[in-house]
């Protein structure tokens, strides 16, 4: 496999098709079963940011995902075709118990793709956003790597 | 989708989806108020979780404490304990292992 793209109407309903391919595609890549279900939640907050942030939930605008292979690295292109003013804000932590008085669960989905995938880069232009994330295919688990001193 | 097992101060809610997400997350949002004293979440069916189920969990966690009532998890994957536990979820629901749990009923 070199490259698969699927295209989405932006209705959250097939962001569950998008994360069944994900898990298909991982697997074929040779990922581990955990490695499989970090790209699947990455790729599923992304998607759902796409729909919700870029699209605004208009079914007729498409979100567009591409997996396709650098080198030693699978990578995932998220594209919608939206404009917003600034790149979502990114959580820098987990919940505390303060944000849970406050019911403020913001930026879990970034929180959670920055956690779980290598690299992150969001760009812009005239035709829409970009949201692309990198996963080395023969790094361990990310656990084991992140008990790594 | 979910089934309530109520035990008068302990109630174990059983999520019967394999998947929490924006869908699904609302059907466990309209459980919120009907907790009790210790509230088990039992996650056994479920294959994934995503922020926005995370956020549809908070929102019964933040209604039952507002009731005084403890919630906990159990049938918790290895997956989905390192995703509780990297947005720090498991400090405001616990993981029980299922013989605590057995114990909680008996």
């Amino acid at each position: 496999m070199n490259r698969v793209e699927i295209r989405i109407p932006s209705d959250l309903v097939f962001e569950r098709v998008v994360r069944a391919a994900t898990q298909e595609i991982g697997r074929q890549m040779g990922f581990s079963e955990e490695r499989v279900a970090d790209l699947t939640l990455a790729v599923s907050e992304a998607v759902a940011n796409a729909i919700e942030h870029g699209n605004r939930f208009q079914r007729e605008v498409h979100v567009g995902i591409v997996f396709s292979l650098e080198a030693d690295q699978m990578v995932v292109r998220v594209i919608d075709q939206g404009r917003p003013d600034r790149p979502l804000e990114v959580r820098r932590q987990g919940l505390t118990e303060e944000a849970l008085q406050q019911g403020d669960f913001r930026g879990l989905g970034l929180f959670l793709i920055h956690q779980l995938v290598d690299r992150v880069e969001f760009s812009t232009s005239e035709e829409g956003n970009t949201f692309t994330m990198w996963l080395h295919i023969n790094a361990p688990d990310e656990q084991a790597r992140r008990q790594t001193p | 989708m979910i089934q309530m097992e109520d035990r008068g101060n302990v109630a174990v809610i059983h999520i019967r989806t394999p998947s929490i997400d924006a869908l699904s997350a609302r059907e466990i949002e309209e459980y919120c108020g009907r907790s009790r004293k210790t509230t088990v979440l039992d996650f056994a069916e479920v294959a994934f979780i995503n922020s926005a189920g995370i956020s549809g969990l908070l929102k019964f966690i933040v209604a039952a404490r507002k009731r005084g009532h403890l919630v906990y998890a159990v049938n918790v994957s290895p997956h989905h304990r390192k995703i509780f536990k990297m947005v720090e979820l498991s400090r405001f629901m616990p993981i029980l292992e299922p013989h605590e749990l057995a114990q909680l009923l008996s």
